[in-house]
């Protein structure tokens, strides 16, 4: 019976085994031979022959069960180790498309107004002279419509200059009180380096009774919104001037790219513009007539936006849909 | 607007207020600093006086100069052709460091020895002024030999350019800008040193009259003076140089300092050409054709006031007899004239529109005092005055009112301090209100909130504090919001689907349109100033730039290329319609270990699979395609629900190869009716699907779609879905072709059995048989 425990030990496939268990265990193996013997053995000896055997079944089941766990385990490990692959080989790149980083800016900038309860209010991009103009206090003989180099149609009507119109359509369509911004697609009769024909904005307008909006609320929504997009920058205001809006500012963040010390980007200033704004002019109410109320609006480029962000150093990389730019923001 | 800190300074007392304060108050009272710099002559450049000068014994061009600079006299060589005795000039002495890089050093010229060189401007790091060395004056001070002029102020000083904001054409003069200064520092302007003018005593009615019967709508002034040797002297020639006044006219050049300084437009005429003779000028005021003020001569217009002069009128040498003009017209009146009938406008037309300054009394004095510094001048007695009679706008406005403006609590004694310094009148003031008189200059301001605003300019926002509005809320969700969410929505679908989002301009070129075949906008309705010929009409469809980028990331080695665009485009009638355009070019992955580095080429199947999985699911229909971008045999529309919704088509192989493209597709749907809802969720069944495949033999010549009909019609409600899983050709086929079919069954009841499944797909057979003569293969 020795010899037995050593050959299962020996075994070295699952399928091997099966022999020597009915080698064993079979109806003419080993076991069934010793205990056939029992008959001609010593009626006093039987019991402790049995006894003798049935240990030696027990051990050798045992043995044999655990053999084949064990085998078992053996070959799912070298099947498994056939199956090894270098990981190092699959490195991969992302597959994904991505959304373009003004729009994306755009998108941000739209979050943030929409979660101070501003309502979006989009508009036609072809214009007329009365809402792109007239009634933003910009009558034709105007100085600052030296400013804005516009697109003309044959039939008079224009690309819209800024989304300003959007403002006067939602007050002759609505009543105040107005929170509202437009943001969308403009048009600039200007190609060079810094300026595109067309870019992006994002305007915004608040009316509500005569009396109760300031410029201290104009400053309190437009600072918390360039930390918002900027994170913790200084925030400077300076006069300036717009036909629509009066007092007016144009607003400046402390330099991205140097912190203020002074560098390219900021000519050396440490700030950069990034925002217009002002209380509404009297005379844009009058156009739309409405009457006893105040309010403020603000407009800002999210193509600047975007550049200033992502630190995009060609404005007119933005309009090439050129992968090599585009795939960066995966 | 360029100023710089030692000129205000000859105005305002700048003494004490560092660069950096100057250039931050100007910023924070709206006066936008552009450019600042600071300018320096370099070190060891000295003032010295040629005591001697000698024609170089071996050089014609050379001189040998003794040169004093106060400490010692130094033989210097120059080639300028203007050096002579007595002359006060700029030495650079041994050690200078020019600011060409040069080092000065005694040399030996031709034999001579030079110790130092004689500068001209450029060589001083200055705006070159004439040819030939720097000729100093006493213009820029006390002229003391071996002062280095690093240390005089007009050499050593700080440049500052002023974006000026369109309102703001009170600011576009030295005394505009010193005014703005003056309430900003609390300072008062300085004594100006008046030169002292003095007349020849003969009348100036001898000399010329002024007839403007009717005129009524410009001011006027003028003197009449006879002139000789006129000159500028050096500190002006600099500054004139800074601001690249474009004259060459001596006496020009120097009335064009006088209006840069005082904002008063100012012009000289040639007497003769308002006389036939020897006789006294006779100057005619009346409106030309057009309405505009115009100043006539004994033969034609000599000017049309402050918008353009006639260029006979003017003096031509820097002497004779002259007639000195000083002009006002409101910038609103000339700005609606010029719009009515635009007339050709020079230099000064820019002030008069933005708003010159209307005391003329001023400019003219300003121009008379510095006439008599640097020339010889006979001025007659008197002046002649076209007035106008103008009141000045009051304005009635509380401190609530401003305060409301502002969101603040400004103190009325401060508001009084700042409209005061300003040069605003308090005409009356009673308990919180006050009206206020708005000097002449300031023609911008006319109601309560551009009050209000010289308030903020002045206090500075950033001494605001900020507040927070409160308002009432309320739901701002609208339908131009939700199209926003929608846009976004399905942008997000295609980025993630592995599309690129572009932006292009919403122009394109009108001949590459109608050569494709699009339909652009009716001629009528198109751009009127187009900006270049490739972008000369608006867009009628998004394929054309997504075209244009697939190609140019071709050719910049990206053949593997899929882009997106959300976009406006516009029909024959202008209409803006939103679009969802792609383009796939190249392959359908990239070259990786998987594909051995060869990827396939994008196809039909391919791209119809991509543009569903952002779409939705999509039907495809032969096109009837109407433009030639589409290959003839690959071109499909798009239906959702049984209606078209756009196209998908493989690029036509001409087009292919003149964008220099790979195989490439391109499809565009119409954005507004994608779906864009809640779902609905529907009762699914429990049981397990079955699936079983059919082999057809089907005519080469018959479309899918034939064959999916009639088993939509004949199929039973446990046929879940069926589609083709392949399409097989064969010369042992025929003029046929074999083509599988999954099926895949399923019912709400029960688990299919064997019996159920072959009765459905006996239905199906029997139909397609009977209908189509279709069999199984």
């Amino acid at each position: 019976m020795k010899a037995w425990y050593d050959k299962i030990d020996a075994v070295e496939r699952v399928s091997d085994l099966e022999a020597i268990r009915i080698a064993v265990f079979g109806k003419k193996g080993v076991l069934a031979a010793e205990f056939a013997k029992m008959k001609d053995a010593p009626n006093e000896d039987k019991a402790a022959i049995a006894k003798e055997l049935n240990i030696h079944k027990g051990r050798l089941t045992a043995l044999l069960t655990q053999k084949k766990e064990m085998l078992q385990l053996h070959e799912l490990e070298a099947a498994m180790k056939a199956e090894a692959i270098d990981v190092t080989l699959y490195s991969a790149p992302s597959q994904s498309g991505s959304l373009h980083p003004v729009m994306e800016t755009m998108d941000r900038i739209v979050e943030y107004f929409s979660s101070m309860n501003f309502a979006v209010y989009t508009g036609p991009m072809i214009e007329d002279d009365f809402h792109n103009f007239e009634a933003l206090n910009l009558p034709k003989y105007h100085p600052a419509r030296d400013m804005q180099d516009t697109f003309y149609f044959k039939d008079e009507m224009l690309l819209r200059t800024h989304t300003s119109p959007v403002q006067i359509r939602t007050m002759l369509q609505s009543q105040p009180p107005i929170r509202m911004i437009a943001p969308g697609a403009v048009f600039r009769r200007d190609y060079d380096l810094t300026h595109t024909p067309m870019f992006h904005q994002v305007e915004g307008l608040l009316v509500d009774e005569a009396g109760s909006v300031s410029f201290a609320n104009l400053k309190f929504i437009l600072e918390d919104f360039l930390h918002y997009m900027f994170g913790d920058v200084a925030v400077r205001f300076r006069p300036s001037f717009f036909p629509f809006t009066e007092p007016s500012a144009e607003v400046d963040i402390s330099c991205i790219f140097c912190e203020g010390e002074g560098c390219r980007v900021c000519s050396k200033t440490g700030w950069l513009e990034v925002l217009g704004c002002g209380i509404v002019d009297s005379n844009v109410f009058q156009a739309v007539n409405y009457n006893n109320v105040s309010g403020y609006a603000f407009g800002l480029g999210v193509e600047r936006f975007a550049m200033l962000i992502h630190r995009i150093g060609d404005l007119r990389s933005l309009f090439e849909g050129d992968v090599r730019l585009l795939e960066q923001f995966r | 607007m360029i100023v710089t800190k030692h000129w205000l300074n000859e105005w305002i007392n700048l003494d004490g207020i560092t660069i950096e304060t100057l250039l931050q108050t100007l910023n924070s009272i709206g006066l936008e600093v552009e450019r600042h710099e600071h300018f320096c002559v370099p070190e060891k450049i000295v003032i010295g006086k040629v005591v001697a000068c000698e024609k170089h014994p071996d050089a014609d061009k050379l001189s040998v100069c003794e040169v004093d600079i106060g400490t010692a006299v130094r033989q210097i060589v120059c080639g300028a052709s203007n050096v002579r005795e007595g002359l006060y000039v700029a030495v650079a002495t041994a050690g200078a460091q020019m600011p060409s890089g040069l080092t000065i050093k005694p040399v030996k010229l031709r034999g001579v020895e030079s110790d130092g060189m004689l500068c001209s401007a450029a060589e001083i790091g200055l705006t070159e002024l004439y040819e030939g060395i720097i000729e100093l004056d006493s213009s820029i001070g006390t002229l003391t030999l071996g002062t280095p002029l690093c240390e005089i102020a007009c050499f050593n000083d700080d440049l500052i350019e002023i974006e000026l904001t369109a309102n703001r054409g009170d600011c576009l003069s030295i005394n505009g800008i010193c005014r703005d200064l003056c309430a900003a520092f609390n300072v008062d302007f300085r004594e100006r040193r008046q030169q002292k003018i003095e007349d020849n005593g003969k009348g100036i009615g001898r000399f010329m009259h002024v007839d403007h019967d009717g005129i009524a709508d410009v001011e006027l002034r003028y003197c009449a003076l006879e002139l000789s040797s006129v000159r500028l002297p050096l500190l002006i020639e600099l500054r004139l140089a800074l601001i690249e006044a474009p004259q060459k006219n001596t006496l020009e050049r120097l009335l064009c300092y006088a209006t840069y300084c005082s904002g008063v437009i100012l012009r000289a005429y040639c007497k003769a050409f308002f006389s036939k003779d020897q006789s006294s000028a006779q100057l005619r005021l009346a409106h030309n054709e057009a309405g505009f003020a115009t100043l006539y001569g004994s033969q034609e217009w000599a000017s049309i006031v402050g918008v353009n002069q006639n260029d006979a009128s003017r003096c031509s040498a820097e002497e004779g007899s002259v007639v000195l003009e000083a002009s006002y017209v409101a910038p609103e009146h000339i700005s609606k004239l010029m719009y009515q009938n635009k007339v050709p406008a020079d230099l000064l037309y820019y002030r008069t529109s933005r708003g010159s300054d209307s005391d003329l009394e001023f400019g003219m004095n300003i121009a008379l005092e510095m006439l008599f510094l640097c020339s010889d001048i006979s001025l007659y007695r008197g002046v002649l005055d076209v007035t106008l009679n103008r009141k000045k706008r009051l304005i009635v406005v509380s401190v609530d009112e401003i305060n409301a403006f502002i969101g603040d609590t400004i103190k009325k004694s401060l508001i009084v301090q700042i409209l005061q310094s300003l040069g605003f009148n308090m005409a009356k003031s009673s308990g919180k209100d006050f009206v206020i008189e708005v000097p002449h200059y300031r023609h911008d301001i006319v109601n309560k909130q551009d009050v209000a605003e010289e308030i903020v300019r002045l206090v500075g926002i950033d001494n605001i504090a900020s507040k927070p509005f409160v308002f009432s809320e309320k739901n701002r969700f609208n339908s131009d919001y939700e199209r926003y969410k929608k846009r976004q929505h399905y942008r997000h679908k295609a980025a993630y689907s592995g599309f690129f989002e572009s932006v292009h301009f919403i122009f394109n070129a009108r001949s590459t349109l109608e050569r494709l075949g699009f339909t652009c906008i009716l001629e009528a309705y198109d751009l009127l100033n187009p900006i270049t010929a490739t972008m000369d009409t608006l867009r009628p469809t998004l394929m054309l730039n997504l075209l244009e980028s697939a190609s140019l990331n071709a050719k910049s080695g990206k053949k593997s290329v899929a882009l997106f665009e959300v976009g406006s485009v516009f029909n024959a009638q202008r209409e803006e319609v939103l679009k969802m355009g792609f383009v796939l070019s190249g392959f359908v992955e990239r070259d990786t270990l998987r594909n051995a580095g060869k990827p396939s080429p994008v196809d039909f199947a391919y791209v119809a699979d991509r543009i569903a999985s952002v779409v939705g699911a999509i039907e495809l229909r032969p096109l009837r395609t109407a433009h030639a971008l589409a290959h003839a045999y690959q071109g499909a529309d798009i239906l959702q629900n049984g209606r078209v919704i756009g196209e998908l088509f493989k690029l036509h192989p001409t087009l292919q190869q003149e964008y220099d493209l790979l195989d490439t597709f391109m499809c565009e749907v119409d954005f507004e009716v994608l779906p864009y809802r809640l779902k609905q969720a529907v009762p699914y069944s429990k049981f397990q699907a079955s699936y079983r495949d059919l082999s057809l033999l089907i005519p080469q010549d018959m479309a899918y779609n034939d064959v999916k009909e009639v088993i939509e019609e004949h199929a039973g409600r446990e046929i879940v879905r069926f589609y083709p899983i392949d399409r097989y050709e064969d010369v042992s086929l025929g003029s046929d072709v074999s083509m599988t079919l999954r099926f895949v069954l399923q019912s709400d009841e029960k688990t299919l059995e064997d019996d159920d499944i072959s009765a459905s797909m006996h239905d199906i057979l029997e139909a397609l048989e009977r209908t189509l003569g279709l069999t199984l293969r």
